[in-house]
């Protein structure tokens, strides 16, 4: 049974003694039922609820996004309370009055047709153009601008995607992949602070997506063929674990598919590179050619 | 005015457009085979299989060893048919004068020539089992149960070879299978720090899992004549014997922390743990530890772990390398607690070098190392200066 009453009686509602045939529907109780709804549903932004909103960004760009993403939530709120408000002016302008009949129009006269015309191309140019704008800016100064092949301050990891788990291979001290000394771990990534971070994604299996809300970054990692994504930690964020997500359905544990990103300051990380490059030296196993894999990595 | 709108749109989008996209799309079409042992032209990448996700035949497993009465506590039989008789009064009667239990349902039974019990899994129970597996474990364990599912390859350690009957993490005497709730809580808790995942679907349907699994480990154990090989172990092996997880109820050291972990470390360092695992005491303070002359010197790389190279592990043959973890870096796999810790220790870890130590130290000694290797672990969670500055003292005193 509909939760709202209904004038129209059906045959269940007909015999009960609420919702009698013919008796009157209250828009009053209906307009304040639509208003309770309405503050529930707005409760949690009214308390202040921090899950609605991500933690902040511990990345060198991240605060773009961030911007880009209260630019159009400004934007489309704004012009929402614009419409409503023409919409309002109809309403209660054109409605039927005691001795007045309602006023209907379809708005296909000319001067109709040349108004809308004209707020279809303000708000095209006000809303689209504007956040296409700030968009193409942003990937093209942060998300794309990929630091220079021979960067020697980028430090760059190679991830392979499987179901279930992130594996990720870094260069070790040698900066070359494919070597004894590269340090493969099994969901945990530890990088430096205020450095370049390149990303190398892949997977082995299906499509899966690597995904760090913190920093606010996120690449498909696709068999057969290698994908690129990077950003660089604030130092602030030495000694912080992030989250590193999977943001794609890829069967059925799809939900357990995180791992840990660990910032270490610079000088902490030069020792934990020390230690790990010799922990991985230590049980390398030449002949196990199946763990060594690695690609030419795609600057 | 809507053909000016959609031009002016075009116009907008073409200008804004940057010339990156464009390198973006070339780069994505240059497609690299990312993985060694994943690439099409990997020879031992194999095709995909039909998999028939029926199974028409009831199967029998080992169920227990017999019940002589020798070794109370190595014997499954008398728990495993307590724990029965508790779900089911009246199901089991134990028959004098052959002296074993008699299952009304006639799901275990009795082998007289092998002195051991066999339980026999229905096929609508297998074939539930094996429709699980496939969808939820396959895919690293393989669909044979070989350990080399797609997303398995290339993985250390591999994912375990059903087929073996080896398993390492389950609390079980090493030496022997483990019972089926060891195997269930395995598989409920996952193994930390490897992509084996706690999963979280219901007990009955792990059972079946499980039941599924022990149910793989049948060829590899017959030999030309097709005849069960001596050294053969796994469930459908009647020789085969099943253990018990470890008992950790009465910790000896509660409430004794700092001395436990003192002691430990005196203990770790003197039962030679790092003959494999690292040392985690400069040589002066590991000779005194272990009682050694002061001029004694120890493997070279000590603060490392020192890898056990033929594994019982194959992967298409190859027996991969078993790195003994380093305390202070790598996960505890099933080492939340030191409860956890003891278990793991006294049971040892099957298959890869790491012996039972129950019943060749004594219980007190074994709860100290664990004491001390949970302290140990403690420094892996700090992640900076403290856990860092532990090893280089180390390091520099050697
Ligand atoms: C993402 C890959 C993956 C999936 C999926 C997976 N496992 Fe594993 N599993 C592993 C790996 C890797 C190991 C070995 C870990 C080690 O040796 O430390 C393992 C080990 C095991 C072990 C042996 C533990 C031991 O003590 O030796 C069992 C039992 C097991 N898995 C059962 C399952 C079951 C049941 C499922 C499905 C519900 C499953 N696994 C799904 C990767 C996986
Ligand atoms: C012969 C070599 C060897 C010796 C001696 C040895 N271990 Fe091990 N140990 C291993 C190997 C190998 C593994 C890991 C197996 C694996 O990764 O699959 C292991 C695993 C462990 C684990 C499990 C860690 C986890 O992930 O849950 C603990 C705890 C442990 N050893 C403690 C000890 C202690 C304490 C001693 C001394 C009393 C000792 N070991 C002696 C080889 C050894
Ligand atoms: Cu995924």
């Amino acid at each position: 049974m509909s939760p709202f009453p209904s004038t129209r009686s059906s045959p269940e509602t007909r015999s009960s003694t609420r919702h009698g045939a013919g008796r009157p529907v209250s828009r009053w109780r209906l307009a304040g039922k639509l208003t309770a709804l309405l503050a529930v549903a707005l409760l949690p932004l009214a308390c202040g609820d921090t899950r609605i909103h991500p933690n902040p960004s511990a990345s060198t760009f991240g605060h773009r996004h961030d911007e880009l993403f209260m630019l159009i939530t400004a934007l489309t709120g704004v012009s929402f309370l614009i419409v409503l408000a023409m919409m309002a002016v109809p309403i209660i302008r054109d409605r039927a009055r005691p001795g007045k009949k309602a006023h209907y129009d379809h708005g296909s006269s000319l001067h109709d047709k040349r108004f809308t015309a004209i707020v279809s191309v303000v708000v095209f140019i006000v809303l689209d153009a504007w956040v296409l704008f700030v968009s193409v800016t942003d990937l093209r100064e942060a998300w794309w601008n990929y630091p220079p092949a021979d960067s020697e301050e980028a430090y760059r990891v190679e991830v392979l995607a499987q179901q279930w788990a992130w594996n990720f291979r870094t260069p070790g001290i040698d900066g070359e992949f494919g070597t004894a000394d590269d340090v493969v771990t099994i969901n945990q990534l530890t990088v430096p602070a205020d450095r370049p971070i390149v990303l190398n994604a892949a997977s082995k299996d299906v499509i899966h997506s690597f995904f760090v809300p913190d920093m606010r970054i996120k690449r498909d990692a696709n068999p057969g063929s290698v994908n690129r994504v990077w950003f660089q930690t604030k130092p602030e964020a030495a000694g912080n674990d992030y989250q590193i997500l999977c943001a794609e359905l890829c069967g059925f544990a799809h939900y357990q598919m995180y791992a840990n990103l660990t910032v270490l300051s610079q000088d902490d990380f030069a020792d934990w590179e020390q230690d790990a490059s010799a922990l991985a030296v230590a049980s390398f196993d030449a002949d196990d050619t199946e763990a060594h894999w690695a690609w030419d990595f795609k600057e | 005015m809507i053909k000016a709108t959609l031009a002016l749109f075009a116009a907008t989008a073409f200008a804004t457009l940057p010339s990156g996209a464009a390198n973006e799309e070339e780069d994505k079409s240059a497609l690299l085979p990312p993985v060694h042992g994943v690439s099409p032209d990997n020879p031992h990448s194999r095709p995909p299989r039909d998999v028939p996700l029926v199974i028409f035949e009831d199967t029998q497993l080992l169920a227990a060893d017999a019940d002589d009465g020798h070794d109370e506590e190595d014997d499954y039989a008398p728990i495993l048919f307590e724990r029965l008789q508790a779900q089911f009064p009246d199901r089991f009667t134990w028959n004098e004068d052959e002296e074993h239990w008699v299952d009304a349902r006639g799901e275990y039974t009795w082998d007289d020539e092998n002195e051991c019990y066999w339980q026999t899994v229905t096929a609508e129970r297998l074939t539930r089992g094996r429709q699980d597996y496939v969808q939820l474990c396959a895919s690293c364990h393989g669909f044979d149960g070989d350990g080399y599912g797609r997303s398995g390859q290339a993985l250390r350690p591999p994912p375990r070879d059903f087929r073996q009957g080896l398993f390492k993490f389950t609390k079980v005497d090493s030496e022997k299978l483990p019972e089926d709730d060891a195997l269930v809580q395995l598989v409920q808790e996952g193994l930390n720090g490897t992509p084996m995942l706690p999963w979280d679907i219901h007990e009955n349907r792990i059972r079946d899992i499980v039941v599924y699994i022990k149910s793989l480990s049948l060829p590899e154990l017959l030999d030309e004549d097709g005849e069960i090989e001596e050294d053969a172990t796994g469930w459908r092996d009647p020789y085969g014997q099943i253990g018990v997880m470890v008992a950790a109820d009465d910790d000896p050291w509660a409430g004794r922390e700092t001395e436990a972990i003192a002691a430990g470390e005196a203990y770790y360092h003197n039962y030679q743990c790092y003959n494999c695992h690292p040392g985690y005491a400069t040589t002066a303070r590991m000779n005194e530890l272990g009682g050694k002359d002061p001029s004694y010197t120890y493997r070279d790389g000590i603060t490392l772990p020192k890898v056990v190279e033929d594994s019982s592990y194959e992967v298409l043959g190859y027996a991969v390398s078993i790195i003994p973890p380093d305390f202070t870096w790598h996960s505890m796999r099933r080492g939340e607690t030191v409860a956890d810790v003891y278990k793991t220790i006294a049971a040892g870890v099957g298959g890869a070098g790491m012996p039972t130590w129950k019943g060749s130290v004594p219980d007190e000694e074994i709860w100290a190392i664990s004491y001390y290797v949970r302290h140990l672990t403690d420094t892996y969670k700090d992640k900076s200066a403290t856990r860092m500055q532990f090893m280089r003292d180390v390091k520099a005193g050697h």
